[in-house]
């Protein structure tokens, strides 16, 4: 057997001070080194990691605007909205200068299981380009069809039906079927369709009516949102 | 009626067949109101809960012919096809009554030892497996055999012209969609009492209830309990706001409520087995039902409240036991 | 003498005590992301790294660690490594850094790391620390695989789904036609539980048959590092 075993306590007691001293030293010693470690690694990661969240971010955006569509460095050509628009940040597209659509997130308070989150793309030309659902907690195999991932039918996602959806009138939102709208839901989960719809509607239409202020405002500007009115909570 | 009988299979078969027998006015109602498609369902739910009980005894080295003679394996396949949908897929009827046969009652010991109701198991897996389909109701006055019959043999599922929500569910979704109850009931889905022609279903439970109080094979402080305890935390929540929380008849009368008094929380093996603890089983399945049905997520709760309280059983026993012997608490260990 | 001592750290990390069904540790992973294999192999690969990285470091300093403080200063070497390897997917395997999410940093709290590092690293040596440690990493390794793809493939009928994210010329298998309706209850967490219970008595089966056939074999117990503790 090759095997050592830890020093046990020494038997000798050594004065309190160097008893209570020497473990500390050790340990602040560990903890240096052990610091040391992870502050390199952060420092030697850092790059990467933010490229990698970047290429992330704009893989999400691939799925709902061709990246041939525009020619600027889309992720720092961002402004805010005002809280009360419903929308958070918006990313601006264009091609020689000149505008090709806007990617918004926006979100919905009311779905079945709390909050979802949503992004979408929306044409110069005022039509969705795409929609994507990147957080929610709808019931598994019920409402979570709302996400292409979960979706049951990979041929004809529910998401996809918004592609080519023009934008409603500014004040104005989208509805379900159920609702007298003209979007489609899956039988037995209306809420999570209803909830996407609608935020996506609003988000829309906020953004729609005010794509050249949004357009022409200088990179990292909050959007004013005084005319939005106050969108409902929950 | 307690444990000493189980292991007797004359008398288990008398009760099981007077169990069955009673269940025939709901069926009955059942197919009048809303199709034939529940028989479908039944024979599939029997001969597969035969098949497994037989296989399972076998495979247990446990002699077949008593045992499946007893219809107790009948009995839970009959309420596992009850409290399903009736126009699920012939193979979702066929894994539940599995789950509930090999899994929640053999793999337990057998008959007298599964401390869980398996038909509750079963409800439950499929709920939480498949919840789309079981919320697939045949909306009443849609009673075409032949399509409930597709439907059941695994047609298309694309079927908003014969399908309902329930009364559970369209209040729900009222409720989320901030409507007030008396706007909600108003709307098609709702009869008098709950969802429109279940509410007649629910009466042939009870009227079941009724003979097998009388014939003494259940005792009448399960039904009881249930009733008081979902009837009365919907009482007591409609008298605070009767716009947001329906009357304690609807709760009554609508989802599983009749069959489960009569029939799941009268479950002589996995209930209470002292009158105080029979109540108290019996009134916690209700309220669990209540809180699951206002605020949970899938659409009936009595399933969830029976396989909780199942749980609580040997506590409520060991609690209530006490009072009848005339022992004290402290003298036991 | 050393070969024999590698045989039966392997032997131990993969059987005998295995962390998934023999000692149970280190459950909270198991359930959570075991839902389809290739997040649960992710995982367990991440646990082996985790595992070997502080079975080495701690093997090679336990000289220099003083008893008194020697646990604050295991779970210090555990949670910088750890944090390390966090660092390092978040940098390389960014899709799964992002599915593993909270799973990569919680493999401090992992106890199986800690239990090895007190029970084998803090009294051997550095080669055979590390050994151990990648042993019973691999020991997860498996049992995770396997519950992965027993809960991918009733869930959802499908294997490697997510295989894309770590080499994108590969994609998913889809072993049952495509309109298999999935059953789901499998990937949600109480499926975990039913399916870890199954291979856990399997496991026992197949320990009681072997037991049975040689009487005479020395029982698992008597093994020098039976690390006791539970999740």
């Amino acid at each position: 057997m090759t095997t050592e075993t830890v020093p046990p306590p020494p038997a000798r007691l050594p004065a309190p001070l160097r008893s209570a001293l020497i473990p500390a030293l050790g340990l602040a010693a560990f903890t240096l080194a052990f610091t040391a470690l992870m502050a390199f690694t952060y420092d030697a990661t850092r790059e990467r990691i933010a490229a990698a969240g970047e290429a992330q971010q704009m893989r999400l955006i691939d799925e709902i605007l061709p990246r041939g569509q525009y020619d600027n460095a889309l992720l720092k050509d961002a402004v805010t909205a005002a809280p009360p628009a419903g929308i958070k940040r918006i990313w601006r597209a264009r091609r020689g200068g000149a505008p090709v659509a806007l990617v918004f997130e926006t979100f919905a308070n009311d779905g079945y299981g709390g909050r979802i989150e949503l992004i979408a793309s929306l044409g110069i030309d005022g039509k969705i380009g795409g929609v994507r659902v990147t957080s929610h907690k709808e019931t598994p195999g019920l409402g979570d069809y709302i996400d292409p991932a979960r979706d049951r039918d990979k041929a004809r996602p529910w998401i996809g039906q918004f592609t080519g959806a023009e934008a409603p009138p500014p004040q104005a939102t989208w509805a379900v079927k159920k609702d007298g709208g003209t979007f489609d839901y899956r039988s037995g989960a209306t809420i999570s369709a209803r909830a996407v719809t609608r935020a996506l509607g609003q988000g829309a239409a906020w953004a729609a009516a005010r794509r050249d202020e949004i357009f022409a405002a200088p990179t990292g500007s909050l959007i004013d949102a005084d005319a939005q009115r106050e969108r409902e909570q929950e | 009626m307690s444990s000493p009988h189980i292991r007797q299979p004359a008398s288990v078969r008398r009760i099981m067949l007077t169990v069955l027998l009673a269940l025939v006015p709901g069926i009955t109602a059942y197919v009048w109101n809303i199709g034939a498609g529940i028989l479908v369902n039944l024979a599939i739910a029997s001969a597969t809960a035969l098949a497994a009980e037989a296989l399972v005894l076998k495979l247990r080295r446990r002699p077949v012919a008593i045992t499946l003679g007893d219809g107790s394996a009948l009995v839970t396949s009959w309420l596992i096809a009850l409290a399903l949908p009736c126009i699920v897929p012939w193979w979702l009827t066929v894994i539940a009554v599995l789950i509930a046969i090999v899994g929640a009652k053999h793999l337990y010991g057998g008959i007298g030892q599964n401390p869980f109701n398996p038909a509750m198991i079963a409800y439950c897996a499929m709920i939480v497996a498949y919840p789309a389909i079981m919320s697939q109701w045949p909306a009443a006055g849609h009673a075409d055999f032949a399509s409930q019959l597709q439907l059941i043999l695994g047609g298309s599922r694309e079927i908003d012209g014969i399908t309902g929500a329930t009364a559970l569910d369209a209040m729900r979704t009222g409720l989320r969609n901030h409507n007030e109850v008396n706007t909600i009931l108003a709307t098609s889905a709702f009869g008098f009492a709950g969802g429109r022609g279940w509410e007649w279903i629910a009466a042939g439970y009870f009227l079941g209830g009724c003979f097998l109080m009388a014939q003494r094979i259940i005792s009448w402080r399960l039904p009881l309990g249930f009733i008081a305890g979902l009837g009365g935390i919907a009482a007591l929540s409609w008298f605070i706001s009767p716009e947001r929380f329906p009357s304690p008849l609807f709760h009554l009368a609508s989802g599983g409520a009749m069959l489960a008094a009569f029939f799941i929380v009268t479950d002589p093996v996995t209930s209470a087995t002292t009158p105080r603890g029979k109540l108290i089983f019996a009134a916690g399945i209700g309220i669990i039902a209540w809180v699951v049905r206002s605020f949970g997520v899938y659409p009936e709760g009595i399933a969830f409240g029976v396989l909780i309280m199942n749980i609580c059983v040997p506590w409520i026993d060991r609690h209530t036991q006490a009072a009848i012997f005339g022992q004290r608490q402290e003298r036991r260990p | 003498m050393k070969l024999q001592h590698l045989k039966e750290s392997a032997r131990n990390g993969l059987w005998r005590q295995n962390p998934g069904l023999a000692q149970i540790l280190g459950l909270c992973p198991i359930l959570a992301i075991s839902t389809n294999i290739v997040n649960a192999v992710s995982l367990g690969l991440a646990t082996v790294m985790a595992m070997a990285l502080s079975n080495l470091a701690i093997a090679a300093l336990r000289r220099w660690i003083a008893y008194e403080i020697r646990i604050p200063v295991f779970i210090l070497i555990i949670a910088a490594l750890v944090t390390v390897l966090d660092l390092a997917f978040n940098a390389y395997f960014h899709s799964l850094y992002l599915l593993l999410g909270i799973f990569i940093p919680l493999i401090t709290t992992n106890c199986i790391v800690l239990a090895r590092a007190e029970a084998f690293a803090a009294k051997n040596g550095a080669l055979e620390s590390t050994f151990d440690g990648i042993m019973m990493g691999l020991g997860l390794v498996w049992v995770l695989a396997l519950l992965g793809a027993l809960r991918e493939l009733l869930g959802s009928g499908t294997l490697f789904s997510g295989i894309d994210m770590l080499v994108p010329e590969l994609s998913a298998i889809q072993v049952f036609s495509s309109d298999y309706p999935g059953f789901l209850l499998a990937i949600l967490p109480p499926g975990a539980f039913f399916i870890l219970g199954c291979l856990i008595a399997a496991y026992n089966a197949i320990n009681a048959h072997r037991a049975a056939r040689t009487p005479h074999a020395p029982l698992p117990a008597a093994l020098p590092q039976a690390a006791a503790a539970t999740n």
